[in-house]
């Protein structure tokens, strides 16, 4: 076997490796110089789109028409996507690897799996007018380049809402790129344009020269960690500075009076150059290493590394791990190397085996630990076992040693080598897989439609099984040529029993492929009513969603039904649907009580709810402006009421509300007073407080004004009117409804204690004398309180009062006199 | 904290906190903030506006104002999702500011809790869904003390009942899922009434449907095995008990609500009665909704971050002077400890004491300002009539000889919620009103109070509130326990005798029995929550009442759901249910045996539909009885007292006196 080290290369004191991954990748004929090359990243697919821009020899009308198509790392084709839509100005990828397509008038394409499905938006602020010049892209959005120097951004794919960042100054856009709003802290997406010899800083909100005077560049690239920008300009000379502008790291000359294909960084420390043929990687100090291939290279930037893909060859280019150089590195010591030497020996039934274990004894945990990374860091399978052999070794050795690292690592080496099989086509390095996850590996799987292995590395790995199934099933549904019955049977015998499955999504491929039935079939083993909702209702299964949406009681879905369907019906059969689902009806009539009066109308007309449509009309009355149209809207609400006998009540109520209208916009006009609003009570109550007494009579006579009541408010009117005349004369009044008490309070709250005084003697009948003395009291009148405790031989009360008089006045002396007689 | 320790709810607090100031972050640079009016006050709770302040937040607008000035580029809306009007005057917001300002905006909005397809199609037809980024703000439970969590709804009592909404319903099950989520399947659900029937049964979907979800990877598992830190989960309709709250709160607290009203644990009262602010411009001390203090009225945070109010709160209000009395002795003498003071050392110690004097006497100066304004309250004829009438009421006297009282509340103006509450108490007490007197007092209140209140008795008759004898809304009560149709109208003839809903020998000073909170009268609902809590005292309190209840009665706990009352449950409105959730036996068992049964364990009381401020303190009168086994966490739609009961339904507006 190959010394693992035979490829490297040093790059100042650091060594970059090329590992070759796949041979044979793309056709000869391919002319690759021709062609646009854009590759996902963590090893994803690549898409090659002819290059609109160059000339290409005439093949006849087949060849020429274009297509998006979309390889695997190894070449394999995976779709061929025909594209007549107009000139691709962006061509890109999510780290969800969906491809990204934008062309010049601003339609945005959106690829969601490997198999053409996609969504479609405009990007709009103005770019049908002007056109997209370029696009850039990043891990969950990109930004637009129109050809007025604008940029419009879009942060996610899901909801696109694409807008414009702060306008940079004119002038001709050498070349650009962008930090991802992850890296920057203003936490949105920031534009490097090189404009003139300076580069402009364009974020959401402002656009900021940076001042630089070595410019115009030819190729701006930021490093994965968006710390650090790599500038080439047109002269030749590379420059490595901080993403803040702050630093000058290193500075390179090329010598090249050509100017490169592409600028790359290969992880966070070096700059891949890169020319027809001919890669540079220039590391830090101005190191530099070459390399040079047959044709013309593509670079694509991964997060630790870069691909070089070639017709011949995919390379992966990156810096040696750390783990990797400590095992291998020529001469090196380390226990980890001796520990590889070890098993070698052990092979070879050596003792020097032994030799080898005791050297290192003390340090070999750490000797275990690195040969688990390095095995991780391998591509080569031969190397990945020859290391986990010696982490085996060496851990047989060890009495304590936690193996959970090992087991994990081997666990993940064969999902990374069954993924990067070339039939698969995925080379995914260990650090890549980790930033990945295994749950988006399984995910990028299925879009290639590998169902059995993703099945496999799921189950291996411990990870949910149901959007596989779901996808497989999706897949049959689209493309499966038995008939319904048999499909349906075979996915539900298949999926039953599996959690989290869900029929909904099958199904609704299922009505997106026209096989209606068979959707409707597969929605019946859905057990969440909600996700039905609206495939139903696009499946014009009205009735059903509605039954679906109530079962859920979920209002908002209900309601959203509801709406879709009074849009969609004649008001009868609206009704109709909603009359046999309280539910519903009582959503509808919520609603349309806030806006919509009319609709409630013809509800409860054509369900014969009277009492509830006269309510309508007097709710339109309260908001009527002035009376006489308010008046009009009570009897047309008292019309509807007319001939049902079991609401005479609100019948005559809604009359009685007219006539005191009717009465009051007399009173109104007549006394030049507001009464308009006030109930009955009220009415009455004014009337008396301003004195119009004949007129409150035959108010209260025509209202019928209860005669407890018609007292009381009486009582309380002239007591707020002070008119103590006319209470005066109801005190002649032999009898009072109310009784008398509530005059004496009232009128002694209002201050006047003679006239209180008066209704006493008409109070006392029913009254304990203690209650009336202090009723005496409480107007001020002691003597008369004495008499009555005289009369009720209280002599206690009678002491008080005297004390309270005092001695010496008139009331004192007046007191002493009374108590005398009951003394004796 | 250990992991059993029970369940804290200022995690919740914490979580929504972060939530929304996650998501301001993400609007870039400085912000103005548009809040629906409703909103305000519950994120008053668990963010100061200082704190927003620092996020970037300039100015603070009500939605319903509509006066978003254009002086921020970015504009963030926050409001309900599940209310379409919301969106409706959102998207004219948008299209005023965008017409009325040359520079372009960028609109967020936060949807409440969740994002809703009525609300963004409302958006979308208004043609400003593009201008938008739309996030989710997911504030179901907000904690109003550390035992109470409330989704706040204002509205949510007439949804329910009146508009026959099922949305609280719904977010209430969503709330729930979501502790379920974090703390495992309630093991037991017990409940009465019919809208808690459908929660449970929500519930029991919404598992379903977890279950069926795309993520069913290892982390949430958890959520899907019964809990093993919480006991039960308690559901109480409020349709189940109307009379409850119609009935004046007598505690501080209820009478607090029911005098000044309470929202959000905050009290707007008037500067007179408690004195101005200490410090009226700091704005650190601003809540979120705060507009510039009018001179007038002041905020007043009651909580229990308050030492005084934590310890009156909940007391009959009767007492409450007494108590004030002693603080204020006591704070006095400890002030004067100054004099005795030798040493600098104790002096020292003195000064380092000052600020939780004066923060003491300042909230003491604010009680006794409010307790003097309640008192006076209190004291008037008509409130002591009015108390009279309920209590006679409800302790089940002749209603026909309270008519007159009634009737001479409707002749001296009395407030007419007032006086519904008194006639709603009566119907619902004893089964309706008699046709004819109905109709009569029908005719005066009309007459009293103006005739735009045909929509107000239209109401509380859909409420069912209000409704005479014998209508088949009102089903007859049952004389006989057999009646088949029970539970089509809560009994309370029935109830009184067999749950002992009145005991006269109240002691508030130091009570023994819920029934303090409404000095005699012991709440229903809260009762029923008693008939699963408290079997043993239960019965031994009704023993003698009703021979059937008394029978063998196990020990044990909750754990029994209604077993030993299914008799007297029966007479309550409402369908009654009991459900246990099973997981897999074998997890369970295990985490039984790992756990042990030994630990306090926490039981969930929900009221759907709201709850009185004087079953709050019902229910931490039970809690501090069972504390040493149990905690009691209350969660409800929203706080409501009878008048805003009555809210729900009066209509305000009168005839013929439109302003606009």
């Amino acid at each position: 076997m190959a010394n693992p080290t035979a490829d490297w290369e040093k790059v100042g004191d650091k060594f970059y490796r090329k590992v070759q991954l796949y041979t044979a990748v793309f056709d000869q004929d391919l002319e690759l110089e021709n062609y646009i090359v854009t590759g996902c990243s963590y090893g994803g697919a690549v898409a090659l789109y002819r290059d609109e821009t160059k000339l290409h020899s005439f093949r006849g009308t087949q060849a020429s028409k274009s297509s998006i198509d979309l390889y695997s790392c190894a070449g394999k084709l995976i779709r061929r996507i025909n594209w007549d839509k107009g000139s691709i100005k962006g061509l890109g990828w999510s780290e969800t690897e969906r491809l990204i397509v934008v062309t010049s008038d601003g339609t945005v394409r959106c690829y969601y799996d490997l198999q053409g499905e996609f969504t479609q938006f405009s990007l709009g602020h103005g770019t049908e007018e002007y056109g997209v010049k370029a696009c850039r892209f990043y891990g969950s959005g990109f930004v637009a380049l129109l050809s007025n120097n604008h940029l419009v951004s879009v942060s996610k794919y899901d909801e696109p809402r694409p807008k414009l960042l702060a306008t940079p100054p004119e002038g001709e856009v050498h070349s650009w790129t962008l930090i991802p709003p992850a890296y920057t802290l203003s936490r949105s997406v920031e534009v490097l344009l090189s404009i003139a010899q300076t580069i402009h800083v364009v974020d959401a909100t402002e656009s900021e020269d940076r001042l630089l005077d070595i410019g115009p560049f030819t190729h701006i690239s930021v490093s994965p960690n968006g710390k650090f920008v790599a500038l080439y300009t047109a002269t030749g000379r590379a420059f490595v500075i901080t993403s803040d502008f702050q630093n000058r790291l290193s500075e390179h000359d090329s010598r090249s009076k050509i100017p490169p294909k592409d600028v790359q960084w290969c992880g966070n420390d070096a700059v891949v150059i890169a020319w027809e043929d001919e890669v540079h990687i220039i590391g830090p100090n101005n190191a530099a290493a070459r390399y040079f291939y047959e044709g013309r290279v593509h670079l694509i930037a991964d997060h630790d590394g870069v691909r070089i893909i070639t017709n011949d060859v995919c390379d992966f280019l990156q810096k040696v791990p750390e783990v990797t150089d400590d095992v291998f590195r020529f001469g090196t010591e380390s226990p980890a190397s001796i520990l590889l030497d070890a098993v070698e020996q052990l092979e070879n039934q050596s003792p020097k085996a032994d030799d080898n274990i005791q050297l290192i004894r003390s340090r070999l945990v750490e000797a275990v630990d690195t040969c688990v990374k390095a095995a991780g860091c391998e591509f080569n399978i031969h190397w990945q076992k020859q290391l986990l052999k010696a982490a085996s070794f060496g851990k047989s050795v060890l009495d304590i040693y936690n193996s959970d690292d090992f087991v994990d690592m081997c666990e993940t080496l064969r999902v990374l080598n069954a993924v990067r099989f070339y039939e698969i086509g995925i080379p995914l390095s260990y650090e890549q897989f980790l930033r990945l996850t295994p749950e988006n590996l399984v995910r990028r799987l299925i879009n290639r439609r590998e169902y059995l292995l993703a099945l496999r590395i799921s189950t291996y790995l411990r990870l949910p099984t149901d959007r596989i199934y779901v996808h497989w099933a999706s897949q049959k549904v689209r493309v499966g040529s038995e008939d319904e019955d048999t499909i349906c049977h075979l996915i539900v015998e298949k999926l039953s029993g599996k959690r989290g499955i869900s029929f909904e999504e099958i199904a609704r491929a299922a009505y997106d492929e026209g096989r209606g039935r068979l959707a409707t079939e597969l929605l019946n083993h859905e057990p969440r009513a909600g996700k039905q909702v609206p495939l139903l209702l696009s499946m014009e299964e009205d009735e059903i969603a509605l039954d679906k949406a109530i079962e859920s009681l979920d209002s908002d879905l209900i309601f959203y039904v509801l709406l879709h369907l009074k849009k969609k019906l004649p008001l009868a059969s609206f009704f109709r649907v909603i009359n046999t689902r309280p539910v519903a009806t009582s959503l509808i009539e919520s609603s349309a009580q806030a806006d919509d009066s009319e609709l409630l109308k013809d509800l409860y007309y054509q369900d014969d709810r009277r009492l509830d449509g006269a309510n309508v009309f007097v709710r339109e009355a309260l908001e009527q402006p002035d009376a006489r149209t308010s008046i009009d809207k009570l009897s047309l609400a008292s019309k509807l009421l007319s001939d049902t006998r079991d609401v005479s009540f609100e019948h005559k109520s809604l009359l009685e509300a007219s006539a005191l209208l009717k009465f009051q916009d007399g009173l109104d006009r007549d006394l030049s007073e507001t009464f308009t609003g006030l109930s009955v009570n009220t009415t009455f109550f004014k009337l008396l407080e301003l004195g119009y007494t004949s007129r409150a009579k035959k108010f209260a006579s025509e209202f019928k004004i209860p005669e407890k009541i018609l007292w009381w408010v009486r009582l309380r009117a002239l007591v707020s009117a002070r008119n103590w005349s006319e209470l005066e004369d109801m005190s002649k009044v032999r009898k009072s409804p109310v009784g008398w008490e509530p005059f004496f309070a009232l009128i002694l709250s209002a201050g006047n204690t003679k006239l209180a005084s008066v209704f006493i003697p008409k109070c006392a009948g029913g009254m304990q004398s203690s209650e009336v003395i202090a009723m005496w009291e409480k107007c001020g009148m002691r003597v008369k309180a004495a008499e009555e405790a005289v009369k009720s031989k209280d002599v206690e009360a009678l002491d008080r009062l005297r004390a309270a008089a005092g001695v010496g006045t008139v009331e004192g002396r007046e007191i002493e006199r009374l108590g005398a007689g009951l003394r004796r | 904290m250990a992991p059993h320790a029970g369940f804290d709810t200022d995690q919740i607090k914490d979580k929504a906190r972060k939530d929304l100031l996650y998501l301001l972050e993400g609007v870039r640079g400085k912000k103005n903030l548009v809040i629906e009016r409703s909103l305000a006050g519950p994120i008053g709770i668990f963010v100061k506006f200082s704190t927003l302040q620092d996020y970037g937040v300039d100015k603070v607008f009500f939605l319903e104002n509509g006066n978003t000035d254009v002086s921020q580029q970015n504009v963030v809306f926050i409001a309900r999702g599940e209310c379409a009007r919301h969106a409706q005057s959102i998207a004219d917001h948008i299209k005023r500011i965008q017409r009325e300002s040359q520079t372009g905006h960028e609109f967020s909005i936060f949807w409440v809790p969740r994002r809703t397809l009525v609300s963004e199609k409302i958006l979308e037809e208004a043609g400003v869904l593009g201008d938008t980024s739309i996030a989710e703000f997911p504030l179901y439970f907000l904690p109003l003390e550390k035992d109470v969590l409330s989704l706040e709804l204002e509205d949510s009592f007439s949804d329910l009942y009146l508009r026959k909404d099922p949305t609280p319903t719904f977010l209430l099950a969503r709330a729930l899922m979501l502790i379920q989520q974090r703390h495992g399947l309630f093991p037991r659900i017990t409940g009465k009434g019919d809208n808690g029937k459908r929660l449970a049964d929500l519930l029991a979907r919404m598992r379903q449907e977890l279950i069926a979800g795309e993520d069913s990877n290892e982390s949430n598992k958890m959520g899907l095995t019964p809990s093993t830190s919480i006991e039960s989960l308690i559901v109480i309709d409020r349709e189940v008990d109307f009379a409850t709250p119609l009935l004046t709160q007598l505690t501080y607290e209820g009478l607090i609500d029911e005098t000044v009203g309470i929202s959000n644990n905050q009290a707007d009262v008037d500067s007179s009665i408690v004195g101005v602010a200490p410090q009226p411009t700091s704005g650190s001390s601003k809540s979120v909704g705060a507009t510039p203090v009018q001179a007038k009225k002041r905020k007043i945070q009651l909580d229990s971050s308050d030492r005084l109010y934590h310890q009156l709160r909940d007391t009959n209000f009767a007492i409450v002077g007494t108590l004030l009395n002693k603080v204020a002795r006591r704070l006095k003498t400890d002030y004067e400890s100054r004099h005795g003071t030798k040493s600098t050392a104790e002096l020292r110690d003195f000064v380092n004491k000052l600020p939780g004097y004066q923060a003491e006497q300042q909230s003491l100066k604010i009680h006794t300002g409010l307790a003097e304004e309640i008192m006076r309250h209190t004291r008037t004829d008509q409130f002591s009539r009015l108390l009279e009438v309920q209590q006679n009421l409800a302790a089940g006297a002749d209603p026909s000889s309270q008519h007159d009282s009634i009737e001479e509340l409707i002749a001296r103006d009395a407030p007419i919620a007032e006086v519904l509450r008194i006639l709603c108490l009566e119907s619902c007490i004893s089964g309706g009103i008699k046709p004819r007197e109905l109709e009569a007092f029908k005719k005066m209140i009309l007459q009293a109070y103006g005739y735009q209140h045909i929509l107000t008795l239209d109401a509380l008759e859909k409420l069912q509130l209000l409704l005479p004898r014998g209508s088949p809304m009102a089903a007859m009560i049952p004389i006989s326990s057999a009646t088949p149709n029970s539970g089509a109208k809560t009994n309370y003839t029935y109830l009184r005798k067999a749950l002992r809903l009145i005991v006269d020998e109240v002691n508030e000073h130091d009570p023994n029995d819920i029934a303090y909170v409404y000095s005699g009268y012991a709440p229903l609902s809260i009762r029923l929550v008693q008939c699963i809590l408290q079997k043993q005292y239960l019965t031994s309190i009704t023993r003698g009442g009703s021979a059937n209840n008394a029978a063998s009665m196990a020990t044990g706990g909750a754990s029994q759901g209604w077993r030993g009352f299914e008799e007297a449950v029966k007479h309550v409105r409402g369908q009654t249910f009991d459900q246990l959730q099973k997981g897999e036996d074998k997890a369970v068992k295990a985490r039984s045996l790992l756990t042990g049964s030994g630990e306090k364990k926490t039981i969930f009381v929900v009221f759907l539909g709201g709850i009185t401020f004087t079953e709050i303190a019902a229910l931490r009168f039970i809690a501090k009885k069972e504390e040493a086994r149990k905690q009691i966490i209350i969660c409800t739609t929203s706080i409501i007292s009878g008048n805003r009961i009555m809210d729900a339904a009066i209509e305000k507006s009168s005839l013929g006196r439109n302003t606009t």
